[in-house]
Parts: structure tokens; C-alpha cells; sequence
């Protein structure tokens, strides 16, 4: 303890010795505000630098995992519905209902292979289950091409299958992806510690003028003054452009919001598609179907409602339209079949009602995605030439104050 | 000098062990099962009581038909006449008994022929039917809330069912048997004691056979079953013959085993109390005795079942 302090204490002394001093002082303080300087503008460019990160990834990595991640959803819910579409239509399934369960498929595959790579413990579910999802609708089209109903039976637990395991796991990894999304734009948040710190700085660089005035009796110090500008300036400039990317993530916000809703939305219709159908192939005893249909037509509404809110363009109007309509539609489609046309019924639901609507959420949708990238673009070129400026500012800074009181300490020699 | 090097080196290698190489290791991969599957350990309580003696198969005797498209005033079957269908509760997954035809979409099947023999004596017009879709299990209660009219879907007379339903005469007698993969070793219901066996929830079959095997797992619909078979989730299904002929029809590395152990009588079930209707149905089936359109309907459906029989007989409490 005794050799470690010896040193120290003589380091102490030293300081203290040349704080006595005036020009002791003045060498002080010209290695406290390079340091300090440097100090700030490091620390500007650090925060500069985690926003540009944080919108970067929101950008690139974020959002596209997210609409990945619902369009695995999307796209496993629509392949359930056309499968059990092209079950009701009797005879040799439609070609076209063919081709959109094989593309429904197709689409699930990729987006789940982009969603893998983020998360692959939520996505190991899907990747194992979906393979035997569609074995187990290519086992049931074989029995029904021969006139099986066991086919049927192959459709049901398909159907089961996609509805216990494989959308769940899809709706888990769409929340993670949207909360991600959050995470994202919190990180992106106002910094506060730099900004103290640069104002900080500020002030000392105030506060030395004014030492000097006093002990010099002269107004100004040009090199002082030069860092004060610098400072100053590179304060505003920290400020300003923080405040834009707030404004431009906040807007961001809003528009995930709208992407969330409109995405639900979507989710909604699929789903509502979906037990209509079942409601038919059951035949009498798809109460239950109907009940969810009912249920999730009312959750549907309110989503559109709230699209509308958010936003009034054209495409959610279109949407709310095409869904009243369907919704007269299925009203029909039930008096029939509760009336025992079972044949008219099934004739109804090949209305065009249903893809009129998914088509207006698919528009509003890439709209708020759109809006969502232009904001994020805008802000991401807002941060750009920050960081250059700002150290280009903290040197100037540093030498600026070093030379100022460089003058100064030379008269004492 | 390098050589010590390498030595030095090899020597701290066989001190410090690597990781272990990494392993894939996949998500476990539960085979998927039929929606609303369950096992069962006791038979449903319904048939646990002490079943109230009965004489079961004993039904109305029928009056003389009336015309069809003239019923008697304030009948049921008047009612049925002035709605313009009848509405009937049948399957749409038994083949040959109630399936869907999945070239046309219409639902076909003995107990479907038999509902529109029903309908051609009410209406003139045997298309005249409304088919609702039942499970085994919803039979009686659709009957109960009185949203069908008959239903017709291989269901058993039993004093049990008695007490809420009432029954037509006995238009087929079914008996129960096992179903097995061929050359599964199993012979009969009494070498299912160490077997799985699938059975379809709300049937008779259920209690015929719980406690018979070691594990008794029950699904909505008959091909339920079929499926587990086929995925190897199952060893054997029991129930009716007529069934199983039906689910055999539908994959030929199947075979039904054993010899009858129950006798099944299908009757065609009626809302309780509805007396002229059931009067009305027994007429209908003993006319389809008489002019042979039983045996036609049977050999339309069920000839894999062995020539036809003679049609069950008539009896009647009156």
C-alpha cells in the first residue's frame, strides 16, 4: 500500500501544484475541454450512429421479417380454405382452386424460409409440420379421386392440423417479428446523454471565456470563440436531426400500426372464408363453423373500422364496401341452405365479393408498407453526414480552445 | 525446435478436449391425430346404468298408407307435406350406408334411399328431402330440438335410446365385428385385449366394446377411424358389419374378422311422440318389403355383404 500510494500522491500534488498557479491553470483547463471535446463528439457520434443502426435494421431486417412472418400466416390460412373449397365443389377440384393451393403453398415455403433465419425456434413447428400438413391433403385428393369419403376424413385432420398447430405457430411468429419491429423503433429514441453532454460542453467552453476576461482584460478570444461556434453548432445539429428522425419514426409507428390492423384485417377475411366454406362442406352440421364465421366477421368490422380511422383512403373504402357486400351475400348463402338448397348455396359462394376485399387489404397494405419505408428513408437520410460533421465540429472544437488559450499561456513565459 | 513446437502443442491438445460437434436435432414429430380424438376408459354413462328392459323392436303397426301429396289433416306428415321437403338427418361418411358421392356432391347410401322412400310416399317425389349432416353423437338431440324430420343413419333401436327418441320398425338388422389390417393376427373381438381399437363417440358400438380391448379411442365420424387405421394410430375398428363393409370397400389392405357379437337393429328415429309418423314410416317399410324395393336398394349397396337376406320382420306392440 505504502509503494503503490508514494506515486499518486505525488501525482496529486503536481496538479494541485499547477492549479495554483495561473498558467498551471490555463494548461488545466486546455486538457480538460480537448478532452471534453472530444468527449462530446464521440459520444454524439456513438448515439448518431445507434440510431442510424436501429434504422437500418428497421429497414432491412424488421419489417420485411415481419410481413414475412404474416405472410406465412396468410398464405398457410388461404391454402386451408381453398383446400376445403375445391372439396366442395364436387367432381375433379377446379383448376384454378388447384393452382391457388399450390401457390398458397409455395408462398408460405419462401416466407417461412426468410422468417428461419431470425427465428428459428418459432418457426421449427411450421418447417416440420407443414410437409405433413400437405401429405395429409394429397392423401385425402387420392381417396376423394377414387370416391372415397375417407378423403374427407384426410381433409378434416389436415384441416385440424392447421388449425391447432400451424397457424398458432405462425400468429407467435408474426407477434415476435411486429414486437421486433417496436423494439426497433425504441431503439431509435432521443438522446438524451448526448445532448446533456454537448450542452455540457457549451457551458465550459462559456465559462472558460469568461475566466479568461476576468484574468486577461481582454473581451474576446478568437480561438474560444471558434470552439464555442463549433460546439454550438454541432449541438443544433445533434438536436434537430434527432428531433426529425423522432418525427419521421414516430410517423413510422403510425404506419406499422396501420400495417398491423390492415394485416389482421386480411387475417380476419381469410379466417372468415374459411369456416363460410366449412359451414357447406359440413352440411348441416357446421353450426359451430357458423358461430366462428359470425364471430370473426364481427372482429373483421371492427378491424376496418379502425383501418378507417387510422387512415380514409380509397382502398379501405373499397374494402368496407366489398365486405357489406359479402356479408349480404352469405346471408343469402344461409337462408338457402337452411331452406335446403343445398345446391343454390354452394352456387353462392363462388361470389366475387370475398377476393375483391382481400385484393383492396392487399393494396392498403403495400400503401402503409410504402409509407412505412419513405418514412424510415427519410429519417435514415436525415442521420446521413451527421457523424462527419459532428466530428469534424469536436475537432475543430479542440483545437479551437487549445489555440485560444495557447495565447494565452504563452504571455506567462 | 519445431518439432518440440509441434510436440508441446499435440501434448496440450489431448489436455483440453473440443466442444462436441453440434447435432441437428429435429422437432419432435408427433403424427397428427383427427380433430376431437380422445381415449376412453369407461363406457359412456349413459349405457353404464342398468339398461331398462324392454321389448325394443316392437313398433306401431301402420295403418293403410295414405295417397302421396294427400296426408291427413293435422298429421305430421301434413306438416312435413306443407313445408315441401322432408328434412332428414343421415351421414355423409359411411360408405354405402350415407357418403357423399365426390363426383356429384350428393349424398348416397342405403339408409339415403331409405329417407327418400320416405319422402316419395309423403310427396309423390323422392327429391323432395332436405339431407342434414349428423354426427352419432347429435342423432338423438336433433331429434330432441326437432330440427330433422326422421333420421336415418344406422342407428340402433335400444330401450335405452326409447326413453327420448321413438323408433320405426326394424328396417335393417346389423350386427357388430372387427375391422384389422390383413394379416394382423387378430381373429375376432376377443383377441383385442391387448389392441387399440377405434370406435365412433355416441355409438353403440362404444360400449360394446370398452373394456374388451386395452385402449378404446373415439372420433366424430367412422372414417375418423379408418384414418388412424391406415396411419397406424389404431389396430382395429369395431362396429356394425354394414360399416365396415363399407370402410373395407375403401382400402383393400383391410378385412373384416370375427362373427357377429351383437345384434344391431336399425330402426329409422322419430322425435318422441309423433306416433302417426312413425305409423306413416312402418306403412313405407312394409311396402318396400312387399314390392321388393328393399331388395333393390340392398343390392345397390350392400351386395358385398353376401346375397341379400330376407328383409328383418315386422314386429308390432300395435
Amino acid at each position: 500500500m505504502v509503494i503503490d500510494s508514494q506515486p499518486r500522491q505525488a501525482l496529486v500534488r503536481r496538479v494541485t501544484g499547477l492549479a495554483r498557479s495561473t498558467p498551471g491553470r490555463l494548461s488545466l483547463i486546455v486538457v480538460v475541454l480537448v478532452m471534453a471535446s472530444l468527449a462530446s463528439g464521440w459520444l454524439t457520434t456513438w448515439s448518431v450512429n445507434r440510431q442510424q443502426q436501429a434504422l437500418e435494421d428497421l429497414a432491412t431486417r424488421s419489417e420485411p421479417l415481419a410481413h414475412a412472418a404474416q405472410e406465412v400466416y396468410r398464405a398457410l390460412q388461404d391454402a386451408d380454405a381453398t383446400a376445403a373449397s375445391a372439396f366442395l365443389s364436387g367432381g375433379l377440384e377446379p383448376p384454378q382452386l388447384r393452382q391457388r393451393y399450390e401457390a398458397d403453398i409455395a408462398q408460405a415455403q419462401a416466407a417461412l424460409s426468410v422468417a428461419t433465419a431470425s427465428s428459428p425456434d418459432l418457426t421449427a413447428t411450421l418447417a416440420a409440420q407443414l410437409p405433413v400438413y400437405t401429405g395429409l391433403i394429397e392423401t385425402a385428393r387420392t381417396n376423394n379421386r377414387q370416391g372415397f369419403p375417407v378423403g374427407a376424413a384426410y381433409l378434416r385432420e389436415a384441416s385440424g392440423l392447421m388449425r391447432t398447430q400451424l397457424l398458432p405457430s405462425a400468429q407467435e411468429l408474426y407477434r415476435a417479428e411486429t414486437d421486433r419491429v417496436a423494439r426497433a423503433q425504441d431503439e431509435a429514441s432521443f438522446p438524451w446523454g448526448s445532448v446533456t453532454v454537448a450542452l455540457a460542453f457549451v457551458v465550459a467552453l462559456v465559462l472558460t471565456q469568461v475566466y479568461l476576461t476576468r484574468k486577461t482584460n481582454r473581451l474576446l478570444n478568437i480561438g474560444l470563440l471558434v470552439a464555442t461556434a463549433a460546439a454550438v453548432v454541432s449541438l443544433l445539429w445533434a438536436t434537430t436531426v434527432s428531433v426529425l428522425v423522432m418525427r419521421d419514426v414516430a410517423a413510422s409507428r403510425s404506419a406499422s400500426e396501420k400495417v398491423d390492423v390492415l394485416a389482421q384485417a386480411r387475417i380476419a377475411t381469410l379466417t372468415a372464408r374459411g369456416e363460410e366454406t366449412l359451414t357447406l362442406v359440413a352440411r348441416g352440421a357446421g353450426q359451430t363453423y357458423e358461430k366462428n364465421f359470425v364471430a370473426v366477421s364481427e372482429r373483421l368490422e371492427g378491424l376496418l373500422d379502425r383501418a378507417k380511422q387510422q387512415e380514409n383512403s380509397e382502398a379501405v373504402d373499397h374494402a368496407m364496401r366489398h365486405f357489406r357486400q359479402w356479408q349480404q351475400v352469405h346471408q343469402r348463402i344461409r337462408e338457402a341452405d337452411d331452406a335446403g338448397q343445398y345446391n343454390d348455396a354452394v352456387a353462392l359462394i363462388d361470389n366475387p365479393y370475398f377476393d375483391s376485399l382481400d385484393q383492396d387489404l392487399v393494396r392498403a397494405i403495400g400503401k402503409a408498407r410504402q409509407d412505412f419505408s419513405d418514412e424510415v428513408a427519410v429519417a435514415r437520410a436525415a442521420l446521413a453526414g451527421t457523424v462527419v460533421g459532428v466530428l469534424v465540429l469536436a475537432v475543430i472544437s479542440a483545437v479551437g480552445s487549445t489555440m485560444g488559450l495557447w495565447q494565452r499561456l504563452k504571455e506567462y513565459r | 525446435m519445431r518439432r518440440l513446437t509441434l510436440a508441446a502443442v499435440l501434448l496440450l491438445g489431448a489436455c483440453s478436449a473440443g466442444p462436441a460437434p453440434s447435432e441437428v436435432v429435429p422437432r419432435n414429430a408427433a403424427a397428427p391425430q383427427p380433430a376431437d380424438a380422445s381415449t376412453v376408459t369407461v363406457a359412456p354413462s349413459s349405457s353404464a346404468g342398468p339398461a331398462p328392459s324392454c321389448d325394443a323392436t316392437a313398433s306401431l303397426r301402420p295403418g293403410p298408407l295414405p295417397p302421396a301429396g294427400q296426408m291427413p289433416a293435422g298429421s305430421t306428415m301434413e306438416r312435413v307435406l306443407k313445408r315441401g321437403r322432408l328434412i332428414a338427418g343421415v351421414d355423409q361418411n359411411s360408405y354405402l350406408m350415407g357418403f357423399r358421392n365426390s363426383f356429384t356432391g350428393e349424398i348416397e347410401g342405403f339408409d339415403v334411399d331409405v329417407a327418400r322412400q320416405i319422402a316419395k310416399a309423403i310427396f309423390g317425389d323422392e327429391k323432395k328431402v332436405q339431407f342434414k349432416v349428423v354426427t352419432a353423437a347429435e342423432r338423438i338431440p336433433v331429434l330432441q330440438h326437432g330440427d330433422v324430420d326422421v333420421v336415418v343413419r344406422t342407428m340402433t333401436i335400444t330401450c335405452q335410446r326409447l326413453a327420448d327418441v321413438d323408433f320405426s320398425q326394424v328396417y335393417y338388422q346389423a350386427g357388430q365385428r372387427v375391422l384389422v389390417r390383413r394379416n394382423s393376427g387378430i381373429t375376432g373381438v376377443d383377441s383385442l385385449k391387448d389392441k387399440k381399437v377405434c370406435v365412433a363417440t355416441g355409438s353403440t358400438s362404444l360400449g360394446n366394446v370398452v373394456g374388451r380391448a386395452k385402449t378404446t379411442v373415439s372420433v366424430p365420424n367412422w372414417t375418423d377411424c379408418l384414418v388412424m387405421l391406415q396411419q397406424g394410430q389404431t389396430d382395429a375398428i369395431s362396429t356394425d358389419d354394414t360399416i365396415l363393409a363399407g370402410l373395407a370397400a375403401q382400402d383393400p389392405y383391410t378385412e373384416v374378422v370375427g362373427a357377429r357379437f351383437t345384434e344391431e337393429p336399425y330402426g329409422v328415429g322419430i322425435p318422441k311422440g309423433q306416433e302417426d309418423l312413425v305409423r306413416f314410416v312402418n306403412g313405407v317399410l312394409e311396402r318396400m318389403r312387399g314390392d321388393g324395393t328393399w331388395s333393390g336398394i340392398y343390392w345397390r349397396w350392400l351386395n358385398r355383404l353376401g346375397p341379400a337376406p330376407a328383409p328383418p320382420v315386422a314386429r308390432y306392440r300395435d
